[in-house]
């Protein structure tokens, strides 16, 4: 991530237009990444600051770059850099060294004269023949455990030119998120993602339902109701990434200007930032992708939503797989439990006993039961998939118990 | 969704703030101190700032009573293995009364140099409570650790420099205290803060809002800040319970000294480079002037983006900064020093660590920089109070409360002209050394703005009474 002095952004009539390198407005800049991407690759060696000085004299002609822009791709190369660093103190100790043995000719004197006879150049090179090294190494390794003098060990880099202008355009809505005192989300799709990654945030959430499907989440930390603060623009910064992996959402999120006005930040999934966030839990999707497959959209009179219902307590949020909805109105939901750890389970089950009221099937794997376990009435037990006759024979005994009573 | 609950009524901590449960919203009016809490939808519970602590529990206690569990975690007591404190004398004990007096929740002001840090390790330990001293930089962060292990043989604990290592009395910075507090605010009876006056900025103050502490101290020899939030010191710590004038203290506990100016002069390509750069600018803003009256520096770091000749100004901005703080005439009028001084401890203070490098590299003497790590400090620091190293160059670290043994001149080499500044750096050469006179030779750029700068730099009341001579 960058650091609020990277961020560029510009405030205009209450809303912030965040600094982006696209395609129509700046093809030009794929040539000047692919050059950044080449300094550092062949820049073992050399020390952070060369390098900075290089990334820089590439923009010295650009009439189109701010200083500021300059700093973030160098803080975004050295993001994927690994430099060396000093960890036995070395360079102190040579420090050291070299300062004690020239204490008894202090000062050194660009001229000697009658009273002052330590000449530094002269000084110096009996130094290097005292060391056995060369004055200019030993001038290189004095400060070499400071961080502009640190020299390049290995580039792990971005894969190619636009994957590192992405990493530019979203770092810089990353930054500009550091301002913000909250951020509201209307959502219909990847519910589960957006939740599970703002809490890995740390963000507190307020749910409202707006409609089928579509909820509206406001994301701030435990201040927030008390003052405005931006001690979690962090927080939001570190779960953008997740978000922009979802589908199906539109974001606002709430800033302060460096004048102490607000402003808003609009963001949706179809504004086309691309992020480098693994999709979460693929095996999880995937067991639910192929059952959604093979029931269809519709199947003797039920209706299949997936991951349509958010149940939430205050912060005990719980968004089942999938919803079956049945043409006279019965609503059963459905959760599956993939391949888990017996503390998850007990986690799980902890969660669903505060959504107890509600009509839950919950298919667990068969291994993941231990010995003579209780199996209860709405527990689906399957081996390596869910097969549908079980799950159709659940759903229509829920509905004809829940009718008769 | 309306919170209706038969738990008992419990107060907790919860990431630097108090969450009061099982208490509904219409009940809020009636509970003590109404303004200071918010109700939180979003746990079904009363929230508000940990720093109201102190003046709520009892209360709560009062109105509640049985029904109320307090789980907010109370600061444990701490035993000291030892308690060797040099005697106080009869201004620092005054200090430290006052601020008993005053509930333990107030400021001590006295200048540099006259046993500030004293005054809190007698505070500490009287109360013998888990305590969190926190510092401005990590220097002073380790100096605060090394003075409790001498006065109290007790290993304190760091949160900062990388280690987070929280004991019942640790030691921390600012930055760190803002992002850790509310991990950690619930578990100290006493916050000591250090050169208070970092304190009030927009986000460092959530150090002292995100603590339970009921005791709170703050130090500094000058509380004053340009913005005017040093007001807001008077809640967030507690009012001035001490204050010792600068004047007072001079000439009892601190040397006498003398300011010496030393313009320097560009040599001759550092001085043409100077004068275009200068020109471009002003000729770029003058001739947007015309056009925009109100044109700005503002406007042209703004437009420096996407126009070619706001950005070559920019560029010519920068450049003439760095002429002004590295000119190399400065490392031969700090040879001339040197020489003048041969056989005295000098200290360097630089205006950027770019600067102190190239100092060091020049005259192959020691530097404490930010990152300089404790092991290192430590021997620089101790082989120049014992005469080994006869130079120690510092960029802005030691501004600020490092104890540097015995210096009688220091040299000041570029810098901002705040007046607090000029006190902090004057305090680190007027350190009671016996009878001798102590210089500071403050090194400027001759034609640039730097001259200005320093004549600011005298304006404070620390330059009033000295005597001014120039070479």
């Amino acid at each position: 991530m960058l650091t609020s002095d990277q961020s560029i952004v510009e405030f205009k009539a209450g809303r912030a237009i965040v600094d982006r390198l696209t395609q129509s407005t700046h093809r030009h800049y794929l040539e000047y990444a692919e050059s950044m991407l080449a300094i550092y690759r062949n820049g073992k060696g050399r020390q952070r600051r060369q390098l900075h000085r290089e990334i820089e004299l590439l923009f010295a002609d650009e009439p189109d770059c701010p200083v500021r822009r300059i700093q973030a791709f160098c803080k975004l190369l050295d993001d994927r850099s690994i430099f060396r660093t000093d960890p036995d103190g070395k360079a102190a100790k040579l420090r050291l060294d070299v300062f004690s043995r020239v204490t008894r000719f202090h000062p050194l004197v660009e001229k000697p004269d009658r009273l002052f006879e330590h000449d530094e150049t002269k000084i110096k090179a009996q130094l290097a023949d005292d060391l056995g090294l060369p004055w200019s190494e030993i001038e290189q390794g004095l400060y070499a455990d400071v961080m502009t003098y640190q020299a390049l060990e290995q580039f792990e880099g971005y894969p190619n030119a636009s994957a590192l202008l992405s990493r530019y355009n979203v770092a810089q809505l990353q930054a500009c998120l550091y301002r913000a005192e909250s951020m509201t989300v209307v959502a219909k799709d990847d519910l589960k993602t957006i939740l599970r990654y703002a809490k890995l945030a740390k963000l507190l959430h307020d749910i409202v339902r707006l409609g089928p499907s579509k909820y509206r989440i406001t994301f701030s930390g435990p201040a927030s109701v008390l003052r405005q603060t931006r001690r979690y623009g962090v927080n939001f910064a570190k779960f953008l990434p997740a978000l922009l992996a979802c589908k199906g959402w539109q974001m606002t999120a709430l800033l302060k200007t460096p004048w102490n006005t607000s402003a808003r930040l609009n963001l949706s999934d179809s504004d086309g930032f691309t992020s480098h966030l693994p999709p979460p839990d693929e095996f999880d999707s995937s067991l639910e992708e192929s059952l959604a497959r093979k029931f269809g959209p519709e199947r003797d009179g039920w209706q299949l939503i997936r991951e349509g219902e958010i149940l939430h307590n205050h912060q005990k949020t719980f968004v089942p797989d999938f919803t079956f909805r049945h043409k006279d109105g019965t609503q059963i939901l459905l959760e599956i439990v993939g391949f888990w750890t017996p503390e998850y389970l007990a986690h799980r089950r902890e969660t669903l006993k505060q959504f107890r009221h509600l009509a839950i099937v919950i298919a667990v794997p068969e291994k993941s039961l231990r010995e003579g376990a209780h199996i209860g009435k709405n527990v689906l037990v399957y081996k390596t998939t869910l097969k549908l006759a079980s799950l159709m024979e659940a759903l229509e005994r829920i509905r004809t118990e829940k009718s008769s009573r | 969704m309306t919170y209706i609950s038969n738990k008992p009524i419990s107060l907790s901590f919860n990431r630097g703030t108090l969450l009061l449960a099982g208490v509904g919203r219409e009940k809020l009016p009636e509970i003590f101190c109404p303004s200071v809490w918010a109700w939180d939808s979003r746990v079904g519970a009363l929230r508000c700032d940990a720093i109201h602590y102190a003046a709520i529990s009892a209360a709560l206690a009062g109105q509640f009573g049985p029904s109320l569990s307090d789980e907010v975690p109370k600061p444990c007591r701490v035993h000291l293995p030892k308690v060797k404190l040099p005697r106080l004398r009869p201004s620092q004990i005054e200090a430290l009364e006052a601020w008993s007096k005053a509930d333990c929740r107030g400021q001590i002001i006295m200048p540099t140099g006259t046993g500030k840090t004293e005054v809190a390790l007698a505070a500490m330990a009287r109360k013998k409570i888990a305590s969190l001293v926190v510092a401005p930089v990590r220097d002073l962060m380790y100096q605060w650790h090394r003075r409790i292990l001498a006065a109290f043989d007790y290993d304190a604990g760091i949160v900062g420099d990388g280690l987070s290592n929280i004991k019942p009395i640790t030691v921390t910075t600012y930055d760190s205290a803002y992002i850790h507090m509310a991990k950690m605010g619930a578990g100290f009876g006493l916050l000591i803060f250090d050169e208070e006056h970092h304190l009030p900025g927009k986000c460092r103050r959530e150090a002292a809002i995100l603590s339970t502490a009921p005791m709170r101290l703050g130090l500094t020899a000058t509380a004053e800040r340009s913005d005017g939030l040093h007001k807001d010191l008077d809640w967030l710590i507690g009012p001035v319970a001490y204050h010792m004038p600068f004047k007072e203290a001079e000439g009892s506990t601190l040397a006498h000294f003398e300011v010496v100016r030393i313009p320097v002069t560009l040599n001759q390509r550092e001085q043409a480079t100077y004068d275009r750069c200068s020109r471009t600018i002003r000729h770029f803003i003058l001739s947007r002037r015309k056009e925009q009256p109100n044109y700005t520096w503002r406007i042209l770091c703004k437009e420096s983006g996407s126009d070619p000749q706001a950005r070559h100004a920019q560029k010519a901005y920068y450049l003439k900064n760095s002429i002004e703080s590295r000119a190399a005439e400065k490392l031969r009028v700090l040879e001339d020093i040197f020489r003048l001084h041969k056989g005295q401890q000098i200290l360097v203070f630089t205006g950027s660590n770019a600067m102190a490098i190239e100092v060091s590299r020049r005259f192959l003497v020691p530097t404490i920089l930010s990152h300089t790590r404790k092991r290192e400090r430590l021997a620089v620091l101790e082989n120049f109070a014992n005469g080994a190293f006869p130079v120690l160059v510092a960029n802005r670290v030691l501004d600020e409360g490092v104890d540097v043994p015995e210096a009688k001149v220091a040299v000041v080499i570029g810098g901002q002209g705040s007046t607090r500044q000029a006190k902090q750096r004057l305090g680190r050469v007027l350190r009671r050394t016996g009878s001798a006179r102590a210089t500071l030779y403050e090194v400027v750029c001759e034609n640039t703005k730097e001259v200005q700068r320093s004549r600011e730099r005298r304006r404070s009341d620390a330059y009033e009474r000295p005597v001014h001579r120039r070479v």
